[in-house]
């Protein structure tokens, strides 16, 4: 067993070395949903194979190789491994959003007010959506327009998010709202190649998390806040 | 090469590692960098929404408080806060200067990064990820260590010996990736009896010190307290990370709280 590196590591080092039986379900999942999603979008524009397909070079690389791929393959975001389809979602009178455009930031407020959270400011949570690039998800009621549903992530992109804001309208929890947008943020991040997922969870929704795939405190990794008194203390006791 | 793993509790000893940035008048002007000021700004703290009120679940019944967050985030803190920082400076008995500098401009390329990274002992990543995730990160911030020979003052020798980085939604949130340090750089130098008050002064080293491991725990926490001085002067009013078991003691000693009120950090794990 090689020397511990000396550097102080971060959890982030988990994702580069993700444990064995982590990476592995990893694989799995991505060959078991992700990839075979992408065939299908694949294929609706053409065979992959021969060689000259209108996209790739001339010798096709493996499905592996995600590079190989449009960074957002069509059918992705719209496969039918949710739990709740967006069709379903429709028919109830649900539309599903898979970017901030169109969302009012007023009646997120709104939600974000009525489920206990701090209204945010108007313009430091546009900022904040302005930023999320693809990795927000909300549902839109047909009649209205408003949000009812909504979760965001931040992250570099390639390697990490975490997890913001999740929120379903009191007067429709319960109804599978907050596992849809959950499931297609998830979804987003993978596509995008993003392996490591994590949010921070109330206790009373750790079991929700835990049907959705989470894990708490993964091989031991804690969840740390900054406090900003002690941040002070620790420096004035130099 | 001592076995020192880095993740061993912290005891107060560490502490007396690093020194911030302050200075409280300009002393040893030849200094060629912007050396800051700290200022107690003695604004009153008003009350504001806190972490957890944020974090409570958006989507469980009974979460009827009224919270509201201020306009903006009062800072305890100085007003301004330079980009470069010297941490350390030392001079060579064969005069050469050598200087331990902090920066947030985060012009580092993925190339120093991945080196960095194969230094440490993690396994290979992509290149172009690399440049991506640090293209895409919040705040990149490094430490440089830069040598100067005596009498060659325009061939200064810059050398990444330390990085982390934060990514955030530059309104509410940032999140800790990466802390990064050289395991050579914490064989070396070393004592450090430094206040806020004192201007970087040159190295003392003596038998009676054993800082082996604390070096590098020292530049460690000098470089993730002043990644979190930087977050905080741009307002972003939570810092949150995710800590390996061996370190989460480290980054209490700088002020984290791990499970604030029982608040789990999670990760998406598959199972099917």
């Amino acid at each position: 067993m090689p020397a511990a590196p000396m550097a102080i590591q971060t959890a982030e080092v988990r994702a580069p070395i993700l444990t064995l039986h982590r990476t592995k379900a990893i694989k799995e999942f991505d060959k078991k949903h992700i990839l075979r999603r992408v065939t299908s979008a694949m294929q609706s524009h053409g065979p992959l194979l021969p060689l000259r397909s209108p996209w790739s070079s001339p010798i096709p690389l493996p499905l592996r190789h995600r590079t190989s791929f449009p960074t957002k393959p069509l059918c992705l975001a719209a496969s039918s491994s949710f739990t709740v389809s967006d069709g379903e979602l429709e028919s109830r009178g649900f539309r599903v959003r898979r970017n901030p455009g169109g969302l009012d930031v007023a009646a997120l407020n709104e939600v974000f007010a009525r489920v206990g959270f701090p209204r945010r400011d108007p313009e430091r949570l546009r900022r904040a959506l302005g930023h999320a690039g693809e990795a927000v998800v909300w549902i839109e009621e047909l009649a209205g327009g408003k949000p009812v549903a909504f979760a965001r992530a931040t992250g570099d992109g390639v390697f990490n998010a975490v997890v913001w804001d999740v929120v379903v309208d009191p007067s429709l929890q319960g109804t599978g709202l907050g596992k849809a947008v959950m499931e297609r943020l998830v979804a987003d991040l993978r596509a995008t190649g993003v392996s490591n997922i994590a949010l921070y969870a109330e206790p009373r929704v750790v079991g929700f998390y835990r049907l959705l795939g989470f894990a708490a405190d993964p091989d031991g990794v804690r969840g740390m806040v900054l406090s900003r008194k002690n941040f002070q203390k620790q420096r004035k006791t130099r | 090469m001592h076995d020192d793993d880095g993740g061993d509790a912290c005891s107060a000893d560490s502490h007396r590692g690093m020194l911030g940035a302050g200075a409280s008048s300009g002393r040893s002007p030849s200094l060629p960098y912007a050396v800051e000021h700290t200022k107690r700004s003695g604004k009153v703290l008003p009350l504001r929404a806190s972490f957890w009120d944020s974090i409570k679940s958006g989507f469980l019944n009974n979460n009827t408080t009224q919270v509201v967050e201020p306009a903006s985030n009062f800072i305890e803190e100085e007003d301004t806060l330079a980009q470069e920082i010297i941490l350390l400076e030392s001079t060579q008995s064969d005069g050469t200067l050598e200087q331990i500098m902090f920066s947030s401009a985060g012009d580092v390329d993925a190339y120093d990064v991945q080196a960095l990274c194969d230094k440490v002992g993690w396994p290979r990543r992509p290149l172009t990820k690399i440049a991506a995730s640090l293209k895409n990160s919040y705040l990149v911030a490094t430490l440089h260590s830069i040598c100067r020979a005596p009498g060659l003052e325009e061939n200064d020798e810059k050398k990444l010996i330390g990085m982390a980085r934060a990514t955030s939604d530059h309104a509410f949130n940032a999140t800790i990736w990466d802390v990064l340090v050289d395991p050579s750089y914490q064989a070396r130098f070393i004592c450090l009896n430094l206040s806020d008050e004192e201007l970087v002064s040159p190295l003392l080293t003596g038998p009676g010190y054993d800082f082996l491991g604390d070096m590098g725990r020292g530049l460690g926490k000098a470089l993730v307290e002043q990644l979190i001085r930087t977050l905080l002067q741009r307002d972003i009013g939570n810092i949150t990370l995710f800590a390996d078991n061996k370190v989460v003691d480290f980054y209490k000693n700088l002020g984290f709280e791990a499970d604030p009120e029982g608040i789990k950090g999670m990760f998406w794990y598959p199972r099917y």
